[in-house]
């Protein structure tokens, strides 16, 4: 007998109480508690020294009281604690932060923690759709609406303390226009060049006249970033931040992000000092943490049944958050049937909304009869012209279009069952059914999954399918020019094109008075209703659903979750 | 005989090549066979010019003909690149990943094992104790059920009992919120050891149990008829006659058919371990569990070639590693075996 072999049943016997100590032992420490890490820095009393002679101090209502003392080589800062309300509240979500760079981050959940760390020269008023000041303070347009001055606050300063000024902004603005990555064109399509003519001046040159500037200026790629961001690459795991209420403490891939109140925000400070973001795999993991305690909001995305669930149980509020998101139907208009006009308005008669909204939602939308979303200046109910469940008008159309009970229109449906929830195989029934309604259409549904089906449709190879968008920038060009411009809609896989549609978005990006590029707005969503290359479905909604002791939820139609103003009662 | 001990190991090593090399090959096909571009797959319903399409994709090596791609790769790999990734973050090395996600995976898969044999030897050998009464069948359906067992329901059933309903551990992930340890080994348990953070040690153990039961239990089934049945044979035979025969009774007679019914244990561990880690995907996903199982889920969906080809090839070269090591284990403990 080896010594291995005579050892073995000792090993085992160790190994069978260690494990079962350390299980009896993690079981009694009884897991959900809040347990407070011992490795976070405290700023109770932050002393700073600084190179700087010039010391703005600058007091906001509601901010806390600061003492400035001045010498003539150096300033000594002390800051007096932030009063926060609260310690930590724990948010869950499914989303992901995918690159903490905003040079390279292109998708809404992880622009959304960018938008707490950090702040671009203009911002979204939480809780509006109103661009107010944030960086800069004030600003002048040139005449012709190409050359747009930007004047900064004097008293801007990263979360490490380093001073922040023009030369950061533009340094940050080239960098992105440098490594040219996913969301650069949000800057490359109408930046010319960005100059600093003083510490506390930007200046813009723009390519063309553009109306919606400031809503480009309030997106990420034009925020500014600490120097430590590596000058001419992708730095996706950089935490040094901007200018933001939070600055990053730490960011485990998938496991978590943590924020902390940044001690030099030139704003209101937040109400919590600690917000910690965690990711989960699915709704059901997410639901379940927010049940157990384990977080104590629950953010993007639960499902429909889960928030029916939280509204009626004690103990949770949910909160409803009006969204810029929306669902509509796509036809390749180069591919029969669909290619005929009057089989694509006699689909628009035939859909019916609010059954959609009720049956496969739960709820959880708004009816949408154009690409501009309700409630943004502009939009009309272009498609109300069709009715809804209108099945006299579908099969009237149809009859015009040759089609009879006995000679049926052929459809095929696709759709994606994971990209936008689990809901889509259910909308894609209920087309089908209220379709076949008519008599005069057969359709087939067929999926496939996201990489398949983007790679497809755009390659024109679907006839009918379902999409949805989230907004790069919130103004009505971003719902129109990208779908219906023929220049900027090969994505869509649509073929669609009207040369008088081009003309007038490319003309209303050029007028600065709202009021005249709503006309011509307006004008598009005619045509559109008329053309039908799209039909728009419904116009999503969010829900933030938080244990009852959590106060301060401020829903914003930009989607954007702003964690500053949260903290906890009791 | 130390001499032909060194030989078997050469040997044994060098057929986890031809292994990994024919992994590699079906992987690399299979993924260039599925439909789907992983470029557009990020880009999804944004607008992106042909020429800029045509720049990510060179960028990528998608443009290079199949064969180049191929070889390629594998001479990279051969030099311990695994190549960036294709989803984003775009361009990320794929290894960063594998060191990141991968300690998540080994914590996991070693609490699930010890679970597994834990179980699986005590259930066997109560059965083969009590032969043909009614614990005996019971532990012969536990067998079966716990080998059925699909892991996302019984996983979620756990989640409800012990998390929901009585509040005893969490329902996922790794650590409670805002916890961080110093990273060393990347196995929680281990770093909260060694950098003496106890309140991390007592976070690590209690999100460990519920996915290392869940996956455990579901793999103890085997363990437990393989234990029973060689049990049986052994307490059968003439030894353990003779053991009773001079008097040795009860709890050291088993003892002694135990440690004979190790040796097919022992075979079984090691296949064992390469199913482990399929089940860890499963066991990842019902419990949020940040590791390898996760990573490849998430990569599949957005086609990202090099990041699954990478996680696939190293996960592979892992269970080549534990195998072999269980076969030299196996060949020091069996004098029959032949090398």
């Amino acid at each position: 007998m080896s010594a291995l072999q005579k050892n073995l049943p000792i090993i085992a016997v160790l190994l069978i109480i260690i494990v079962g100590a350390a299980a009896f032992y993690a079981g009694k420490a009884a897991a959900p508690a809040k347990v407070e890490t011992t490795t976070v820095t405290e700023y109770s009393t932050a002393t700073t020294t600084v190179t700087t002679t010039v010391t703005t101090t600058v007091t906001q209502t509601g901010a806390p009281p600061t003492t400035t003392t001045t010498t003539t080589t150096t300033t000594t800062t002390t800051t007096t604690t932030p009063q926060f309300v609260t310690e930590q509240i724990v948010i869950g979500v499914t989303d992901k932060v995918t690159d903490l760079d905003p040079a390279n981050a292109y998708d809404f959940f992880t622009w959304e923690i960018l938008n707490n760390v950090m702040e671009g020269l203009v911002k979204y008023k939480p809780g509006t759709l109103d661009i107010v000041p944030a960086l800069a303070e004030s600003w002048e347009v040139s005449e012709d609406g190409t050359v747009w001055t930007f004047h900064l606050r004097k008293d801007l300063k990263f979360a490490d303390g380093t001073p922040c000024n023009a030369h950061d902004v533009v340094r940050s603005i080239n960098r992105v226009m440098t490594i040219n990555g996913d969301p650069a064109w949000l800057v490359t399509s109408f930046v010319d060049r960005v100059e600093a003519t003083d510490d506390y001046t930007v200046v813009f040159y723009l390519k063309q006249p553009t109306a919606f500037f400031l809503a480009l200026l309030a997106t990420p790629p034009y925020f500014p970033v600490h120097p430590n961001y590596k000058p001419a690459e992708v730095d996706s795991d950089q935490t040094a931040g901007g200018v933001g209420p939070y600055r990053i403490v730490s960011f485990v891939r998938d496991e978590e992000i943590v924020l902390e109140a940044n001690p030099y925000y030139y704003g209101e400070p937040p109400k919590t000092k600690r917000i910690v973001v965690k990711f989960y795999r699915d709704a059901t993991s997410l639901r379940l943490a927010l049940e157990t305690g384990e977080i104590d909001i629950a953010w993007r995305t639960l499902r429909p049944m889960d928030i029916e669930y939280f509204q009626g149980k004690a103990g949770f509020n949910v909160v409803e958050v009006p969204g810029t998101f929306i669902r509509y139907i796509c036809f390749n208009t180069a591919m029969d049937p669909v290619s005929n006009k009057l089989v694509r308005q006699a689909l628009a008669a035939a859909i019916n909304r609010q059954e959609i909204i009720d049956t496969a939602l739960l709820g959880a939308g708004e009816p949408l009869y154009s690409m501009v979303p309700n409630g943004m200046w502009s939009h009309i109910d272009a498609f109300k012209k069709y009715g809804d469940a209108n099945l006299d008008l579908a099969k009237q159309l149809l009859q015009q279009a040759g089609y009879s009970e006995t000679n049926k229109l052929q459809i095929v449906l696709w759709y994606t069952p994971t990209h936008y929830g689990d809901t889509e195989a259910d909308i894609a029934q209920l087309l089908k059914e209220q379709w076949e309604a008519t008599g005069m259409i057969e359709v087939t549904i067929q999926s496939a999954e996201w990489s398949t089906y983007v790679a497809q449709l755009r390659e024109g190879q679907y006839m009918v399918y379902l999409l949805g968008w989230y907004p790069d920038y919130l103004d009505p060009d971003d719902y129109l020019t990208p779908f219906l411009h023929s220049e900027a809609n090969s994505w869509s896989g649509t073929n669609y094109a009207n040369a008088t549609v081009d003309q007038l978005l490319t003309q209303a990006q050029a007028i600065p008075d709202q009021a005249q590029r709503a006309q011509i707005y307006e004008k598009v969503q005619e045509i559109l209703a008329e053309d039908v290359p799209y039909i728009p479905i419904f116009q999503g909604k969010l829900y933030i659903v938080a244990r009852s002791d959590v106060a301060g939820i401020v829903p914003s139609p930009t989607m954007l979750f702003f964690y500053s103003t949260l903290y906890k009662t009791g | 005989m130390a001499r032909g001990l060194g030989h078997y190991i050469a040997v044994r090593a060098l057929m986890i090549i031809p292994t990994i090399l024919i992994l590699y090959t079906i992987v690399f096909v299979l993924l260039r066979l599925l439909p789907g571009d992983p470029i557009l797959a990020v880009i999804g319903t944004k607008n992106i010019s042909p020429e800029q399409y045509e720049e990510l994709r060179r960028l990528a090596g998608l443009d290079k003909p199949f064969i180049i791609q191929y070889f390629e790769y594998l001479w990279n790999m051969l030099h311990g690149d695994f190549g960036v990734t294709l989803a984003t973050p775009r361009g990320t090395p794929v290894s960063k990943y594998i060191w990141q996600r991968f300690p998540a995976t080994l914590e996991l898969t070693i609490f699930a094992f010890a679970v597994s044999v834990i179980l699986g030897l005590a259930t066997g050998t109560l059965a083969a104790l009590r032969r043909g009464s009614m614990l005996d069948a019971g532990m012969r359906v536990y067998s079966i059920v716990a080998y059925t067992l699909f892991i996302p329901w019984f996983g979620m059933i756990l989640q409800y009992i012990f998390s929901l309903q009585l509040a005893w551990f969490p329902t996922s992930g790794r650590l409670d919120p805002g916890l961080t340890v110093d990273r060393i080994t990347g196995l929680y348990v281990v770093d909260s050891l060694i950098t003496r953070n106890w309140t991390v040690l007592k976070s690590a153990l209690a999100h460990l149990v519920l996915p290392s039961i869940t996956l455990g239990i579901v793999l103890s089934g085997a363990y437990t008829r393989l234990v029973r049945n060689n049990m049986v044979d052994i307490l059968g035979q003439d030894f353990i006659r003779a053991y009773k025969a001079r008097g040795v009774r009860g709890w050291k007679v088993a003892w002694y058919a135990l440690k004979n019914a190790f040796i097919p244990v022992v075979t079984l561990m090691g296949l064992q371990f390469a199913i482990l880690l399929g089940g860890a995907v499963l066991t990842e996903t019902t419990f949020s569990w940040p590791g390898m199982g996760t990573f490849i889920v998430d990569r599949i969906e957005y086609r990202d070639y090099t990041s699954i080809q990478g996680a696939v090839v190293f996960f592979a070269l892992f269970v080549g590693l534990i195998s072999l090591i269980v076969d030299i284990v196996y060949a020091m403990l069996d004098p029959r075996v032949k090398y």
